[in-house]
């Protein structure tokens, strides 16, 4: 068995049959894992300003940008093992760099409010066995982490749940548009307007109170009396939520608060951003957006968003990452002549723009070690097939070697 | 006989309200290959109701320019299979979408990547390519 | 996919009982189950019937390719999330301890596998809309995202 580390579910039940050290069929993978497991096409290769390059001499120039780099960022982490993680904390330090990764400017806010113990939230397997009320908000878990309901939340039976979805669980969609998780909680799909999360946060608040909400106030009093009525029921925290309601996340606490038998877990899409926000936080007591200056400093200003607006780095070094595609262009612009060094499986946007390329292994397929799935559980990654790639992680002890 | 006056009009303009969301065949079609044909299909689109189609006279397989003070790109319109209500067009979280996100965070280093406003109209120009948006990358850097 | 009412709208609708179904709804049923064929019901063969019947032909002729339980599975607009693999109630029978409870399947007695990130189905005579005692289950249809299983 293997496990697939297209995303944060961290499927744990895959079988992989492969062929003369080739991948040629997976088992029980989604269509995202099954594309993660497979690879890419593209493979990365060593450079030096887009000239190719030994490995060697890719990692000693990689080693001299960022000793005379004044202020770098580490960034990306979020498709790196704990391992390769707790090696770029490590770097961050040994520079006085700040670090940062993608949960930036995704999940980051809210995980740091689970490690700060502000909600009530459960394992994966806590939802099988028991939960009966299950809350898709802003979440497409279908297209994300398409497993999620069939391993653990709606379709599965559980311990105190033998009927399965038939009988025992409701699943409800709170979204801006009817996605494919919302398909399948038919009849309990609740459309909201973008930005709309708060309102109806706090017209849900006003129905559990038992005022009428001023907001749709059927459909509002139709979902609270739903959710009074659960034994053990999950809010599935998504993006689309954490993104509307920014650091407000009090107000979800006040919801908490007014439905006690209920649980919040966020939903991850990369497979270990939680991983690298449980490693900083352990080490710093933040998620992100760290700078390591003597002692620990942690500002929205070291974020890679803000950090870009004030042209306040002078060099990124990223690990498994793709900024330039995920970030909107707008902010790209900021991103002036500033060396970029790319550790990465594959060619992407940003590597082709970078002063240094340093391919690596893809973890998890091609190196072994350890990732936090979405709900804390620490989960092991196999070595599917071997290859010539080092480990990322590998990779790091040799730049910081390098040093 | 006579004037040809739609040659000279520009196309209707609307304004619109843009969301974006994560879709599995585009994510696979990244995994295998983000400079692939697959890939850019697959982004290079915008997702509408059948109401807004109707008002703003457009069909599934149009082009339309989607302008904003970010950027501009040209992508392919779709029709959503559900029924939607109208009023907030979909697009798939890519480097196409990216281009109109706004670079104003409040300093809180999250971008609305999901509350996009621009200005649509149907043209006859090519479907933004991968190749043009890593040229215009370029241009920025 | 054509459903039991669409068939019914075109039938007689005269309960006549000469087809053995007591009712046009049950022949509906057993027309779609591929139970009983159109010349069972005698009076549509008639002059007047003659538009319905041609219609009703239309609507069953995509099921003469699609084999006994008239399954068809799209794997190109699959995701492979699995909600068909653990929600088919012959998976859970014969699988109570993979399937069943949301695990990879641990025997090959299971309908439906997720092979390369796409759903395929196999042992389809274990399927309840097969055989003798054939019930019109919708266990896998419903809970598909992308209706990628139909059946015709």
């Amino acid at each position: 068995m293997a496990t697939c580390p297209g995303c944060a579910l961290l499927c744990d039940d895959i079988e992989v049959i492969v062929e003369n050290n080739m991948i040629k069929e997976t088992k029980n993978a989604c269509r995202r894992g099954a594309a993660r497991i497979k690879g890419c096409i593209n493979r990365l290769a060593p450079s030096i300003a887009q000239k190719p390059s030994d490995l060697e001499s890719a990692i000693r120039k990689a080693a001299e940008i960022l000793r005379n780099a004044k202020s770098p960022m580490l960034f990306g982490w979020s498709n790196s093992t704990c391992e390769a993680q707790a090696k770029g904390i490590q770097l961050a330090k040994k520079l006085g760099a700040v670090i940062d990764d993608t949960s930036s400017f995704c999940q980051g806010l809210l995980i740091e409010k689970f490690l700060q113990k502000k909600f009530r939230t459960c394992t994966l397997e806590e939802v099988r066995n028991n939960a009966d009320i299950l809350v898709y908000w802003g979440s497409d878990a279908q297209d994300s982490e398409p497993r999620h309901l069939s391993r653990f939340s709606y379709f599965p039976r559980g311990e105190s749940r033998q009927r399965g979805y038939e009988e025992d669980r409701i699943a409800i969609a709170i979204d801006v548009r009817e996605s494919n998780t919302a398909k399948i909680c038919k009849g309990h799909f609740y459309r909201i307007q973008p930005k709309g999360d708060r309102e109806f946060i706090l017209a849900l608040i006003d129905a559990l109170s038992g005022k009428v909400p001023a907001y749709e106030p059927k459909k509002i009093l139709e979902l609270a009396s739903i959710l009074k009525k659960a034994e053990f029921g999950v809010i599935f925290a998504g993006i689309g939520l954490t993104y509307s309601i920014k650091d407000d996340f009090d107000i979800l606490v006040l919801l908490a608060d007014k439905i006690p038998n209920f649980h919040i877990m966020p939903m991850v899409g990369h497979y270990n951003m939680r991983g690298f926000n449980e490693n900083l936080f352990r080490e710093t007591g933040f998620v992100n957006r760290v700078k390591f200056d003597g002692k620990v400093v942690h500002d929205n200003k070291y974020s890679i968003v803000e950090a870009f607006q004030e042209k306040s780095i002078d060099a990124l070094l990223i690990v498994g990452s793709d900024p330039l595609s995920s970030l909107p262009r707008s902010l790209i612009r900021h991103l002036t002549s500033i060396p970029v060094i790319c550790i990465d499986p594959c060619v992407t946007m940003t590597s082709k723009i970078a002063a240094v390329t340093i391919p690596c292994a893809a973890s998890g397929i091609e190196s072994a070690g350890t990732a936090i799935r979405m709900d804390g559980k620490i989960i092991e990654l196999s070595k599917i097939i071997g290859s010539d790639y080092l480990a990322d992680e590998e990779l790091l002890t040799r730049l910081m070697g390098a040093l | 006989m006579g004037l040809d006056v739609g040659k000279f009009m520009k196309n209707p303009e609307y304004e619109l309200k843009i969301t974006t969301y994560r879709d599995i065949f585009q994510v696979e079609a990244q995994e295998r290959d983000r400079f692939g044909k697959d890939y850019e299909k697959l982004s290079a689109c915008i997702v509408m109701s059948k109401n807004d189609l109707a008002k703003m006279g457009l069909k599934s397989g149009d082009r339309v320019k989607v302008t904003n003070n970010y950027g501009s790109i040209v992508v392919e319109v779709k029709e959503s299979k559900r029924d939607e209500p109208g009023g907030v067009a979909f697009m798939v979280n890519s480097p196409w979408s990216n281009v109109l996100v706004s670079d104003e965070t409040g300093g809180k280093g999250i971008p609305e990547f999901k509350n996009i406003t621009a200005k649509i109209s149907l043209v006859k120009e090519e479907i933004t390519t991968f190749e043009s948006l890593m040229e215009s990358f370029r241009k920025c850097l | 996919m054509v459903t039991v009412m669409e068939l019914y709208q075109l039938l007689p609708k005269t309960n006549c009982k000469i087809c053995g179904e007591s009712t046009c709804m049950a022949f509906s049923v057993a027309l779609l189950g591929r139970k009983k064929n159109i010349s069972d019901c005698t009076p549509i063969l008639e002059e007047n019937f003659k538009k319905q019947k041609e219609k009703l032909e239309s609507l069953l002729l995509p099921s003469a390719g699609a084999g006994e339980t008239g399954m068809i599975v799209h794997p190109e607009i699959c995701t492979g999330c699995g909600n068909c693999v653990v929600a088919c109630p012959v998976d859970v029978a014969n699988d109570p301890r993979g399937a069943a409870i949301g695990c990879a399947p641990t025997n090959d007695k299971v309908i439906f596998r997720v092979i390369d990130g796409k759903v395929v189905a196999s042992n389809i005579k274990e399927c309840r809309r097969f055989g003798k005692n054939k019930v019109l289950c919708y266990a896998c249809i419903d809970p598909c995202p992308t209706g990628a299983i139909e059946f015709v």
